[in-house]
Parts: structure tokens; sequence; C-alpha cells
């Protein structure tokens, strides 16, 4: 298989669907991975053969991994410790992960999956998309109100709880599924984590004058650092992308790395594109060997408990700190587009091969593609929907008295 | 005012009139500048996104420093020169030096501020000569460090 080929294919089918949906003012992600569904979809209709070529499914993948890298690396570097510590802050970002986990975790026990499997199910439910939900506050002018930074604040909250839950999970499934590895994984994983937080922190004198040269040093240390640090922990059975993200973390310490931020950024955006692409390719129409049906109710189940979840989440907050329930359904509604944590959360755990059934598998990628489409118009029309749910509550409160 | 972090996107500032109306700036990590004004009855908020020239320039109007000139300053940028600012002064007479020159008066020896220009009766002398005698209703406009004007309108125009 032609490796131009390849690029040329995935570079060119996400170029289209992309621009599509920029077009129709819709958020991106599920388009490229739409592109990834309809590529395998044709060439197995087709019988290009393409698919079933070892090396084409391998290259997008491989390309695809260090999208996730570079994701989970830009996320760790922004990643601001101080400010999550305010009470009022902590209290959100709990009660956010509180209710939305609780509620995934009971319904994916209550379809049949594993106790595992539901537990990666509530955290691709619990997650929202940080890149919608804060593009979604520009373009939508939401900046000036209070509970703008609400939001902002419960999505670097996400983050530090996405980076434990990769940690978790990884730990849980690398080794062997013996209880006994967990803690030893575990410590193996945060014993990393430290030596990369010392290292960096103990060569940052060394490292500096580096990023200040104008050849292609700078950018070269970066990725130098990023996949040396992703191969070590390749060797020692640790998750890569826990890695990234405190790599990451770690060189916002080195003032000359803001520098190349832009640069990284650019990367990152390119190659998360085609992981997006890698992991609609991987999902099949055969729904898990599920009748459609069953399949659809499973579905609309949980694309409907996630919303609701969110707007409970939300109104919880809302009334505890803006002392207003349309506040917090407003929190709630700018919540709910789900996207591109709860694919690579899936990758990560793929990434480890353990066996996760299809049937979770293909509910993910139907539940992100619906839900960042449906999350984003939620989000968009957040006042009026916050104002028409009040209105309603309202309502029921009296018709009770 | 209020300012507050807005990770990934950059820092707000907001202030609220008493009437309720709230304006607020964010700059953002694009270095891009929006302008958010929410009237206290209004639904929505109007927004506008500016270029940080743009912003630098809306800013300068609402220091007031192009409306009311007594007593204000006007800082002059170049887009050639991103580091060179420079402020200008416009200070009117005062009764102290009211006929005396500029010579006599020794503003550039003991305060180290140039007079550049003076405003007479809607008329303007430009680099005024050394033996230029102020008159009642002149208004000065000096170059120098913030300080320097500072000392000049102490010691030479308001003294004692």
């Amino acid at each position: 298989m032609d490796f131009l080929l390849v690029l040329g294919i995935v570079t060119v089918s996400c170029l289209a669907l992309g621009l599509i949906s920029k077009y129709l003012r819709q958020a991106s992600i599920p388009a490229y991975i739409i592109a990834g569904i309809l590529f395998r979809y044709s060439s197995e209709r087709l019988e290009f053969g393409l698919i079933s070529s070892y090396d084409f499914a391998q290259v997008v993948q491989g390309l695809g991994k260090i999208g996730i890298i570079l994701l989970m690396f830009y996320i760790g570097h922004e990643f601001n410790f101080r400010g999550i510590k305010e009470p009022g802050r902590f209290f959100a970002g709990c009660t956010d992960f509180g209710v939305n986990f609780i509620a995934g975790f009971s319904l994916g026990l209550l379809i049949g999956l594993s106790l595992l499997e539901a537990f990666i199910l509530a955290s691709a439910v619990y997650i929202s998309s940080s890149a919608i939900v804060i593009s979604s506050l520009i373009e939508n002018k939401r900046l000036i109100y209070p509970e703008a930074e609400t939001v902002v604040w419960l999505m670097v909250f996400e983050d530090i709880i996405l980076a434990i839950l990769l940690v978790v999970l990884t730990s849980i499934t690398s080794d062997s599924l013996a209880m006994i590895m967990i803690p030893v994984s575990l410590a193996k994983t945060l014993l990393l984590i430290v030596f990369i937080l010392v290292l960096i922190r103990g060569l940052s004198n060394f490292i500096s004058p580096l990023f200040e040269r104008d050849d292609e040093i700078p950018i070269l240390l970066i990725f130098a650092l990023i996949f040396g640090f992703s191969a070590l922990a390749h060797l020692l059975t640790v998750s890569e992308v826990i890695v990234a993200f405190f790599l990451g973390s770690a060189l916002s310490g080195v003032k000359p790395f803001k520098k190349l931020l832009g640069d990284t950024i650019s990367f990152k955006n390119l190659f998360l594109t085609i992981f997006f692409f890698s992991f609609g390719m991987m999902f099949s129409f055969e729904f898990a060997g599920l009748p459609l049906t069953e399949f659809v109710l499973a579905l609309l189940a949980l694309i409907t408990l996630s919303i609701l979840g969110k707007f409970v989440s939300g109104a919880l907050i809302g009334k505890k700190q803006h002392g207003s329930l349309e506040t917090g359904l407003r929190v709630g509604a700018y919540t709910t587009p789900r996207g591109e944590f709860s694919v690579v959360l899936l990758a990560v755990v793929l990434g480890m091969e353990m066996g996760i059934s299809e049937l979770l598998f293909s509910l993910v990628v139907a539940y992100v593609i619906f839900l960042s489409l449906i999350g984003s118009f939620i989000a968009k029309h957040g006042d009026r929907i916050g104002k028409a749910m009040t209105v309603g509550i309202n309502k029921l409160m009296t018709l009770k008295r | 005012m209020r300012i507050s972090e807005l990770p990934e996107i950059g820092t707000k500032y907001e202030i609220e009139s008493p009437k309720g109306d709230k304006v607020a700036v964010i700059f953002l990590a694009t270095g891009e500048i929006e302008l958010y004004v929410l009237e206290a009855s209004a639904e929505k908020p109007s927004v506008t996104r500016l270029t940080s020239e743009e912003a630098r320039r809306l800013g300068s109007v609402l220091t007031g420093a192009l409306l009311t000139i007594e007593r204000e300053d006007v800082e002059v940028s170049f887009s050639e020169i991103s580091d060179l600012r420079i402020n200008i002064h416009i200070c009117p007479v005062t009764k102290y030096v009211v006929g005396k020159s500029i010579e006599d008066l020794a503003i550039r020896k003991k305060t180290g501020v140039t007079i550049i220009a003076i405003s007479r009766k809607g008329r303007s002398i430009i680099s005024p000569p050394p033996e230029t005698v102020l008159e009642e209703g002149d208004l000065i406009v000096a170059i120098g460090e913030h300080e320097q004007i500072k000392a000049c309108e102490r010691e030479i125009l308001q003294p004692g």
C-alpha cells in the first residue's frame, strides 16, 4: 500500500467533510469520524481491498495516535492547577462528575455491559468536549455572563479527572486483569510521572536556551521529548497519553517553550483529525450482533440520559454558585456537547488491548457523533432552553401546591 | 473592575455601571480583543472583535485624551517603531508664567521638559523659539517623561 495514497485519501476526505461541517455551522469532530466510517463502508462495498490491507489501517492508526498524544500534551500544558482549588469550582467539578458518571455507570450495567465496560462508558458520558464547549461560548457571545466562567472552569476540572480516569483505566487494563497487578502498575505510572516532573524541572536551565534557537532544534526537541517519553512509557507498559499530559504540564513551567506552543497546536490539529478518521474506520454497521432496534433504543436511552445528566448537574451548580436555577440550566446546556475526550478515552482503552465488546465500541462511536451535533445545538440555544425549562419547572411547582 | 482568568480563552476585565449595564473586555489567547456591552434590560450582549491596534485607538478615545485637551495627555505611537511611544502633554499657562519667555523660565534646564508648540487664540506656534513670551490663555504642548512633567507643573506653573 502506497504511503502517499493513504495520506491523500485521509486528508482529502477529511478536508471535504470538514468544509461541509463548517458550511453547515456544525461541530467538525463528527465530520472526520463520518469520513472514516464512509471510507470503510465504501471500500467494503466497492471492494477496493484497501481496508483489508494491513498497512492502511496500521498507518492511519499510527498517525492518529500522534494526534491523541499531542492533544493530551496540549491539555497538560494548558492545565491550571492553582485556579481549580477555589472551593466553588471544586464543588462544581465534583457535582458534574458525581451526577454524570453515576448516570452513565448505571445505564451501562442496565444494558448488560461488564463492570469495567460500564466504567468506560460512564467516563465517556461524563466528559464534555472542551473544544466544542469553548468555541460555542465564544461564537455564541456568552463570555460576558458569569456562568461562562463556571463552564470554563468545569472544563478544566474535567481535564484533571480525565487524567485520573486514564491512569486508573490503563492501570486496570495494562498488565493483566489480575487484581494484584493493579497497585503495581498504578505505582509504576505514578513513578514515571514524578520522574518526568522532576527531570524537566532539573533540566530546565539546560533546555530553556535550546528553545530560544531559531533553527530546527526547538521543534525537534519538543518531539524528541514527546516521543522519547512515549517510547519509555511503552517499554514500561504505562499509557503514553498520561505521560504526554504530564510532560505538557511540566513544560508549561519552562518559559521559552511558549514560543513553540503555536507550532505544537498546528501539529495537534492535523494529527487529531487523522485520529478521528481512524476512529471512524473502526466502526462497522453490524451493531455488535444486536438487532438494529435494540441498538437504537440503547443509544436513545444513552443520549437522553446524558443530556438530562448535564442539566441536572448544571441546575445543582447554578443553584449553589449563582443562586439561580435558570443560570444553572444554562450551564447544563452549554456543557452538553461530548466529543474528543470520549473518543480518546475509548481509543486509549482499545490500545491497551483488553477485550472490550463491540457493543460498547459501536455505542460510543454513534453516541459521540450524535451528541456532538445535538450538544452543539443545545449549547447554541442554551438561553432559550434554560428559560423555557425554568418556566416549565415553575409551573409544575405551582401545580403541585 | 473585576479581572478573571478564563483558561484556554484568555483574560476577562469586567465593569458594571450603577444602572446595571455591563461592559467586558476579553483579551483572547489569539491576541485579539473582544468588547462586550450588555445593557441591564437587554437579552443579548453586543460584541465586537478588535485587533490590538484598534483596541489601543479606542482606548485612547475612552481615556478622553482626544476630547478634553486641558491637562490631558496624548500618546503617539508609530506603526513602524513599535516600542517608541511619545507622551504629549497639554497644559494651560498660569498667572505665574504669563509675561515671561521660555528662556527666562528655563523649563528645559530645570525640568527636562521640552515645549514643542503653543496654541494661542486658535492659532498654533510650532517649535517656538526660546524668546517667545507666554500670554494669558495660551496652551503649552510639551513632551517629557511623566515625572518631568509633574516637576514642571510643580516648580514652574504652580510654584509654592
